[in-house]
């Protein structure tokens, strides 16, 4: 297969678009985080429809105002959050494959549903390996996150591909979701029974606080664990804060840290979390 | 000084040791380290290091009674010893490279030349990296020194600064915010993304701060050189 570069060229864009894979597995013995896509389900999903490798790199979306022009042919596919989406100015569908053709300009408009959208390429976006992924990271790759001006590359046949993907309906309800479920963490038992009954009874708030790194929760806890000596910590850890705020980890979180890790989200629910927006409410299950 | 075992998820399991931070427990999870890599080659994914843990990240579940009935069975080295490389890593100690020296000195009433010696003269024991790709968990910090960190982090803290933080010391190898107290700098490099093994020193070895003049920093910031050891 004939195998040229094309670009994808950023001609406006909001905080908070990355080129995201599958992570950086294996380096947090150097205290690299793990980083990758925060909803591995919608990434998985737009990579599974263009018939691509699970953890190709993607295009991740986290804001509105984002306006991209490919310079080649080439398919791409949508999915996650729900938003408007025009193709050449011409509103299309926000999830699923969509054929693109040289020059062609694709505007992400405001989301209707979700937080984060992802945009998938067909063999995925060839932008520089550093320590075996593609994610996007400060201080370890060139870019942190797009800015306008910046391409990122591509492989074209010069032709759209075929695409032989059903029409298969990408069905977003479960980011609707207000359960999270969750393992007991290392830390679970040193958390007075009180809090306990508090952390999967209660009710909590997504706050304002939310990028790749953490979410903080809005709600205050009473809290008396003393600090503890820094241990291992992974995204979907929740830390309850010397301030009693809880503090749930994400892809980019650091590897170690010193607060209590009361509990452990599992991965499907890490993917609904990252699609909450600010003033969502959440419950926590344990399982 | 054996370990409990958790599992925490089908995938996540941790070691967790109930004593003191020392050589001793470093040593026994160094081993508990090689160990684990040695037995479970297929299954493990990653494995991290606390001061007290090992996390073990599985690729794929395994019998729940696997990693318990493992660490019965194991016997990890009792007389291996830690490495015996001290890593020398040169700083510039001044108000000019660590803001914070002179209210530190003032706030432990010793002179800054005493502070300095005090730092520069101890032993650290590298545990393992986190916080910050290649930031270096050290133990050793003279109890004198320790000093509760800033109630209100510093919005950037310059790459290479040498700094304290309650009961420890380390060196900021990017820029970042941060709360420690800044005593010095140092100008080579810590961490390289674009290397193999993007870190010169391994859990278990140690380091040592040289303390070099403003003169040498600023011909050492022109000539990139990587850390030596002894």
């Amino acid at each position: 297969m004939i195998r040229d570069i094309g670009y994808l060229k950023v001609l406006k864009t909001g905080p908070g678009t990355s080129v995201q894979d599958g992570g950086r597995i294996g380096f947090a013995q150097y205290g690299v985080p793990l980083s990758g896509g925060l909803d591995r389900r919608s990434l998985s999903w737009v990579n599974h429809l263009l018939k691509n490798k699970d953890t190709d790199a993607v295009l991740e979306i986290c804001q509105p105002g984002l306006k991209i022009q490919f310079d080649a042919p080439t398919l791409i596919c949508l999915a996650g959050a729900k938003a408007a989406i025009k193709l050449n100015e011409e509103a299309i569908s926000s999830y699923g494959i969509v054929e693109i053709r040289q020059n062609d300009q694709l505007d992400i408009g405001e989301f209707h549903q979700g937080s984060v959208l992802y945009l998938g390429i067909k063999n995925g976006f060839q932008s520089e390996k550093v320590m075996s992924s593609r994610s996007w990271f400060a201080g370890i790759t060139t870019c942190d996150f797009a800015k306008k001006g910046d391409k990122i590359p591509y492989f074209t046949n010069q032709e759209i591909p075929a695409s032989t993907a059903s029409k298969a309906k990408w069905n977003f309800d479960w980011s609707l979701e207000q359960i999270i479920e969750v393992y007991p963490g290392p830390d679970w038992e040193l958390v007075e029974i009180e809090n306990q009954k508090l952390i999967v009874s209660g009710e909590f708030t997504i706050s304002d606080l939310k990028n790749r790194m953490a979410i903080q929760l809005a709600e205050l806890l009473p809290n008396s664990i003393a600090e503890m000596s820094t241990a291992p910590v992974f995204p979907g850890t929740v830390q309850l804060t010397s301030g009693g705020k809880l503090l749930v980890l994400m892809k980019d979180a650091q590897v170690t840290g010193g607060y209590p890790r009361i509990l452990q989200v599992s991965e499907e629910g890490i993917s609904i979390l990252a699609q909450k927006r600010p003033q969502q409410k959440i419950r926590f299950r344990l399982i | 000084m054996k370990p409990i075992v958790k599992q925490i998820t089908p995938l996540l399991y941790e070691f967790e040791w109930n004593s003191a931070v020392t050589d001793a427990l470093l040593q026994q999870q160094l081993s508990f380290k090689s160990n684990l890599q040695n037995d479970f080659s297929s299954e493990i994914s990653e494995l991290r290091m606390g001061f007290k843990s090992l996390a073990v990240v599985l690729s794929k579940p395994v019998e729940s009674a696997l990693l318990s009935d493992w660490l019965q069975s194991t016997n990890p080295e009792e007389s291996s010893k830690l490495s015996e490389k001290i890593w020398q890593i040169p700083v510039c100690y001044s108000q000019e490279t660590g803001r914070d020296l002179e209210s530190l000195a003032k706030d432990k009433n010793i002179p800054q030349e005493k502070l300095i010696s005090i730092h520069s003269q101890s032993l650290y024991r590298l545990h393992f990296y986190g916080f910050l790709p290649g930031f270096m968990y050290l133990n050793g910090l003279v109890k004198e020194l320790h000093t509760a960190r800033k109630s209100v982090p510093d919005r950037v803290v310059p790459a290479g600064s040498v700094a304290i933080g309650a009961a420890q010391t380390g060196i900021y190898p990017s820029s970042s915010p941060g709360g420690w107290h800044l005593i010095g700098q140092t100008p080579i490099p810590l961490f390289d993304p674009k290397l193999a093994h993007p870190v010169f020193a391994t859990a278990g070895e140690r380091i040592e701060f040289i303390p070099i003049t403003k003169l040498e920093f600023g011909q050492l910031r022109r000539h990139p050189q990587q850390a030596t050891f002894r």
